[in-house]
């Protein structure tokens, strides 16, 4: 059986080629964007949230996938856009969509002296200090409750202003996925320019060397840094958007748990590839969903136990048998097949 | 500033330094022989402390009950190396450490669903009851996590330094392929290093949670402040290991005696991390070559 499917899948794809491949992302992306015309609310907010997670592991195609730097702190930079901008609108009465901006902006102001820090280290070290800093952000956000409300929560982050004759959840839903084309689109530029190229030349988990790319003229920590703005502007905006379509947002959201689940989305998807990061995210929020939802019911337990070890398998088994994620199994089936 | 509050929180800080420097030495061991980050030795942690409780309450006296707890969290550990890290032993540092995660998460959600969510105590070790000094309080069990240390700590170099087992460990840390060359089965070690490390985590979890209590999710936050500890003192040498885990715990517990609002938590971690990001190399770089 396994036999034949790696023959029939192949053969399918190889009829249709790359046409078939277009054919799949725009039928998708029609299915997609009209998902509020016909879905339930439930479908429309899950999709609102693979979004979002979409936005977040962007981030890290670009910082991973593209420059090979193993950062785990997206979860933070999502917090610091949420709370920069729910604190502007709810204590200073600035409007929603100026507040959103500044939450994005807030967000590369900090990745900018402290990825200047972090990143003139080495290696999976990085990921470890990555990761304690994202947990010193969470109590910081926990004891700073006379600002932020601390473990219970900040309330009543005004609504962004919607056009009429459309629900709020449908409109935070173009929202999101406007930021997810406009991300989408910004990465794949990127790699495809010169700075692109740059990354790529110092990427050491795929073959690069950031001492070769300095001494080819390349300033490595320069790059490293902005890499890093630019994968914390879109948490940070991605956070911003989380806060008003919340409206009550609270530290355990931005945790470091948070962090390396926003990782897993990424290697699961395929972390070298933009689309891998959205396959990912709606992989990991639908498995989140099923295992929430259903398992409990149907085979008992606690809520919250199954999805942990769902996570915890994908992930596993991704690394083991298709370290490059799912995204590159379509080529590699096509790739035995020519074999 | 009262001598009890300074007394105290020197007390609480070496308390809490020698579970991170347990932590520390755990991720020391499978680090140095195999370079891997183990992200999942908090786990090992909780494991050890869950099992111990569960077996106790099924009637098996205190210390049998640490043994079979220890016994079973290794045998958790051979499933992390055998079937996890094995497979993929050639792949890059991140692939690795992100196996770990996996591992760490799964352990969790199992933990979840076999225990519950609650919070779960011991009494403490042969009764051993809180002594006052100077009007600050020793908790009966924490001259238990100190000794528990103390043992690991002369264990682990007697081990390393005075035997012919600890020493090919060693040799694999230094020089894999020159290890090889004279006869020593790489994977054998690293299996070695795996199953002491959980062994090190499960004692560790069992003699902290009278103190500390355990639940299913300790293991994250617990990782983290191992890989501060391992960080801030050097992960390449047990020493550096020792004195990162007592920094971290001096820290927290001084600036909680000192920081009257909630802020200490934070001011800890940040102390600890300007220390680090002063000196990358940890307090007590490697011997030799830099990396």
């Amino acid at each position: 059986m396994k036999r034949e499917l790696g023959v029939i899948i192949p053969a399918i794809a190889d009829r249709y080629g790359v046409r078939g491949g277009r054919l799949v992302v725009a039928v998708a992306g029609v299915v997609l964007l009209t998902l509020p015309l016909w879905a339930t609310a439930y479908v429309v907010n899950m999709f609102t949230t693979i979004g979002l997670y979409s936005v977040l592991a962007l981030g890290l195609v670009l910082l991973t996938g593209l420059a090979g730097q193993v950062s785990l702190c997206q979860a933070m930079f999502y917090g610091v856009g949420a709370y920069t901008s729910a604190l502007l609108a709810v204590r200073l009465g600035i409007p929603p969509a100026l507040a959103l901006v500044s939450g994005a902006a807030a967000a590369g102001l900090v990745a900018a002296p402290l990825g200047r820090a972090i990143l003139r280290l080495r290696g999976i070290i990085v990921a470890g200090v990555t990761l304690t800093v994202n947990l010193g952000f969470f109590y910081l956000v926990k004891s700073a409750a006379e600002l932020t409300g601390g473990a219970t929560g900040l309330y009543l982050i005004p609504r962004l202003d919607s056009p009429g004759g459309m629900s709020y959840s449908s409109f935070i839903f173009f929202v999101v996925w406007g930021l997810v084309i406009l991300c989408l689109v910004l990465t794949s530029n990127l790699v495809k320019s010169r700075i692109g190229r740059a990354l790529k030349s110092m990427n050491v988990l795929a073959g690069g060397s950031e001492d070769t790319a300095q001494v080819l003229g390349i300033d490595v920590m320069h790059f490293k840094v902005g890499v890093y703005i630019v994968a914390a502007v879109f948490a940070g905006a991605a956070g911003a958007v989380y806060a008003h379509r919340m409206t009550v947002i609270e530290p355990h959201t931005f945790g470091a748990q948070t962090s390396v689940l926003i990782a897993i989305m990424a290697i699961v998807g395929g972390v070298t590839n933009p689309w891998g990061a959205i396959l990912g995210a709606t992989l990991i929020v639908g498995i989140t969903e099923v295992f929430r939802e259903v398992a409990p019911v149907v085979l008992g337990g606690a809520t919250g136990a199954y999805e942990l070890v769902a996570y915890g398998v994908v992930l596993v088994l991704t690394l083991l048998f298709l370290p490059e994620g799912l995204f590159s199994l379509p080529t590699r089936l096509r790739k035995r097949h020519e074999d | 500033m009262e001598i009890a509050t300074v007394l105290q929180s020197l007390i609480s800080g070496l308390t809490l330094g020698c579970i991170y420097a347990a932590l520390g030495l755990g991720l020391f061991v499978v680090y140095g022989v195999t370079r891997v980050l183990n992200l999942a030795q908090g786990e090992f942690v909780m494991l050890g402390g869950m099992l111990t409780v569960s077996f106790v309450s099924l009637g098996v006296p205190l210390a049998p009950a640490i043994v079979l707890a220890v016994c079973t969290t290794m045998l958790s550990g051979i499933f992390l190396y055998r079937f996890i890290i094995y497979p993929a032993r050639n792949a890059s540092a991140s692939t690795l450490a992100f196996l770990t995660v996996g591992f760490a998460f799964a352990i969790e959600g199992i933990t979840l669903l076999v225990w519950g969510w609650e919070y779960r105590s011991l009494t403490n070790f042969l009764g051993s009851s809180s002594i006052h000094l100077w009007g600050a309080t020793i908790f009966g069990q924490a001259p238990w996590v100190v000794g528990m240390t103390v043992l690991m700590v002369v264990g682990l170099f007697f081990f390393f330094g005075h035997t012919m087992i600890g020493k090919a460990l060693r040799a694999c840390a230094d020089e894999p392929l020159g290890a090889r060359s004279v006869g020593i089965n790489i994977e054998k070690m690293a299996l070695l290093s795996f199953v002491l490390a959980s062994g090190l985590g499960a004692v560790a979890g069992a003699t902290i949670t009278p103190l500390t209590m355990t639940a299913y999710n300790i293991g994250i936050p617990l990782t983290i402040k191992g890989l501060l500890a391992a960080f801030v003192g050097g992960i390449h040498r047990p020493v550096g290991v020792i004195l990162g885990g007592l920094l971290v715990g001096f820290a927290e517990a001084l600036s909680a005696g000192l920081v009257p609002t909630g802020y200490h938590d934070v001011m800890a971690l940040g102390l600890l991390l300007a220390v680090f990001l002063a000196r990358p190399r940890g307090l007590l770089p490697a011997h030799g070559v830099a990396e």
